[in-house]
């Protein structure tokens, strides 16, 4: 265990020490808090409003999460030069007529007028109560936020679980061509070799993932965001955490073990193309489910290993999963997890120190 | 002691070569403590195949490796100092964190492993270098590095395969005292070469492989002994017809006479060739490793 913690330091410590590293996580960090900002930068959702001779509109009754700010003009002819110079998005004259540089936005034409209504109405002595809105879907009211974040999260688990993975193999085939593995296996066994690199750079993605996941939120109280997470959006960030441990292993011990097969740099991507695809239509799928979360496909997916490890955690941010199924669906991924590192170990053991041309795969699962 | 009986091992072989290589067929030696044992013969022979199995980087098919009379085993590997034949380290790691890592990993605890590599730098020249990734260095100070890696944790074996080869004689020095050393601190060194003058000056005893077969081992003197001894007087401006009777053979350049013969009474030959000439050189000539090498493997 301690040759394990040896090798898996190493890995971190090398990892975090690069620029790549730092950059990468910087990078990340700040787009994760972009998109978090986004919703405020570009809702666009505040209007300047101006009067001649009118009352102010109730707007903000009407339309509470935007914001208007009102100006008086003294006449129509500087109302109009506000209007033309872009200062203001309407005006509203004599209390009968709007003032706009051609045609209005239509979501404050629909307010305008209807608020207009109401004040008139009200004015003649006839009070509407407001239509009360009730949805009858598990919780609609949170559904924009949970798309955005599992979007936000698909793309997040696949870059990190690419580049991890990626990480893995190079590093199994930088030890294998150099012969460092020679020295190394004099002294550690195979499984501590292969598991302390699978650890090293699996503690290096959750660092990132961690630090993803905190600018994300940290950013979203910050820009109000927060405030239209779903209640449990702390179960779901621990749930996520585990998917991407999972999906993380399995991928990592193919990974290496796939590697374990070539001796040189420029044969990993080849040797790895049948994993990349795979990861790959893991994306594909996770990213079509954003779309259609509550769908056949979605549902069953997400108890398909290896799959599952990206489309659970998108199901379960994009909507309510009954714990049940949450938890088939784990473990039938721990038990992928087991057979991959069962077999990974083996190839890996069987193929690391044989230098050369690239082995067959069959060659090396069948060889005594 | 290290000993190792019978080694056999056959690749497998490739659409090529159905039937496979032989690449050891039956090596044996042994290695005392304080010996320090050179490993000669031509490439493709079986040098580094047998290191790999006494390292367990490679399984033999039959045969057996003992340390000090039991089956080697993992537990004593971790414990012997191997530099692999194509060098192995991690090319963008500085040079101090490695020679610490690889103490670690074989054991050594953090402030050990630091201690140790601190003096293995200093001892084999390194110090300036010591805070550079290795890539950044000259072949012949990462081949130090690599001897500081096999030797970090005052390992019981050394087992080094072409530790000098691609090296300045200056670097072939320090890297020589630093094994002479370990030798003489009791440690039983194997080492392969095809620098045999090397060879033949820092080993005790010499094996020459040839066809995964151990053709000879001995100390030098003794592959010596094996052989005839020649015995070889150069003769300025001799009385013709001087040699006449001798066995052996004369060659003649300018107005010397060289005559190499073997199996004859020294002292007559001399009285014979003073009598005749000036003799400038008396002397019995002793085969180099290459020519006993070469001898043995022909």
């Amino acid at each position: 265990m301690n040759g394990l913690m040896l090798v898996a330091r190493r890995e971190i410590v090398t990892q975090v020490r690069t620029k790549g590293f730092v950059i990468g996580l910087l990078v990340t960090v700040l787009l994760v808090a972009a998109v978090s900002f986004l919703p405020m930068i570009m809702g666009g959702d505040s209007y300047t409003l101006g009067t001649v001779n009118s009352q102010q509109l109730p707007l903000r009754q009407a339309a509470p999460d935007t914001e208007f700010e009102w100006r008086t003009f003294p006449d129509e002819e500087a109302a109009k030069q506000a209007v033309l110079d872009g200062d203001v998005d309407a005006v509203l004259v004599d209390n009968t007529r709007v003032l706009t540089d051609g045609e209005i936005d239509s979501e404050l034409g629909v307010l305008m007028q209807s608020v207009n209504r109401e004040v008139k109405l009200g004015a003649a002595g006839v009070n509407i109560p407001p239509l009360q809105v009730q949805s009858v879907g598990a919780d609609a009211q949170y559904e924009g936020a949970r798309t955005g974040i599992a979007v936000v999260l698909v793309l997040v688990l696949f870059m990190l679980l690419m580049g991890q993975v990626t990480m893995v193999a190079m590093g199994v085939v930088e030890e294998k061509g150099s012969r460092i593995v020679e020295i190394l296996l004099s002294s550690l066994r195979p499984w501590q070799l292969l598991g302390g690199k699978v650890a090293g750079l699996g503690v290096v993605g959750l660092i990132n993932m961690v630090a993803i996941l905190a600018a994300g939120l940290l950013a979203a109280s910050a820009s109000g965001l927060a405030a239209d997470f779903p209640p449990g959006i702390a179960g779901l960030v621990a749930g996520v955490l585990v998917w991407f441990v999972l999906g993380y292993v399995f991928f990592a011990t193919l990974s290496a073990a796939l590697a374990s097969l070539v001796s040189r740099q420029e044969e990993v991507n080849t040797v790895l193309t049948p994993l990349t695809m795979t990861v790959m239509l893991t994306y594909f799928v996770s990213f079509y489910i954003t779309t259609d979360p509550t769908g056949t496909l979605a549902t069953v997916m997400s108890f398909v290993p290896p799959f599952s490890s990206m489309v659970m955690p998108v199901r379960m941010a994009a909507t309510e999963v009954p714990l049940w199924q949450v938890g088939v669906s784990m473990a039938a991924m721990l038990l992928a997890v087991a057979v991959v590192l069962a077999i990974g170990a083996k190839v890996y053991a069987r193929a690391v120190l044989r230098t050369g041309a690239r082995l067959k795969l069959t060659d090396v699962l069948r060889a005594k | 002691m290290l000993e190792i009986s019978d080694l056999r091992k056959r690749f497998a072989g490739g659409p090529d070569a159905p039937e496979g290589k032989v690449a050891l067929d039956g090596i044996s030696f042994t290695v005392r403590p304080g010996e320090m044992f050179g490993f000669v013969g031509a490439n493709g022979a079986g040098k580094t195949t047998t290191m790999r199995i006494v390292m367990g980087v490679l399984q033999a098919d039959s045969g057996e490796v003992s340390w000090q009379g039991r089956p080697l085993g993992y537990d004593d590997r971790r414990r012997f100092g191997y530099m692999p034949e194509e060098r192995g380290l991690y090319q963008k790691m500085k040079v101090t964190e490695q020679i610490e890592y690889f103490g670690r990993l074989q054991g050594l605890s953090a402030q050990a492993a630091k201690k140790s590599a601190t003096d293995l730098i200093e001892r084999l020249g390194l110090v300036e270098r010591r805070n550079d990734a290795v890539q950044a260095l000259s072949l012949g100070n990462q081949q130090r590095v690599q001897l500081a890696v096999a030797l970090v944790h005052d390992p019981a074996v050394l087992v080094l395969d072409e530790p000098f080869s691609g090296l300045d004689p200056i670097a072939v020095d320090t890297l020589a005292t630093a094994l002479q050393e370990r030798c003489r601190g009791g440690v039983p060194v194997i080492f392969s070469s095809h620098q045999l003058e090397l060879v033949e000056r820092l080993c005790d005893s010499v094996g020459i492989v040839s066809a995964g077969r151990m053709v000879a081992t001995g100390t030098v003197a003794d592959l010596r002994g094996v052989e005839s001894n020649t015995l070889r007087i150069v003769v300025r401006d001799p009385a013709p017809g001087w040699s006449d009777g001798l066995p052996g053979t004369v060659t003649v350049r300018g107005d010397r006479h060289i005559l190499q013969t073997a199996d004859v009474d020294d002292q007559e030959v001399l009285r014979r060739a003073m009598k005749a000439g000036h003799v400038e050189y008396f002397g019995v000539e002793q085969p180099t490793l290459t020519e006993i090498f070469k001898e043995a493997v022909a």
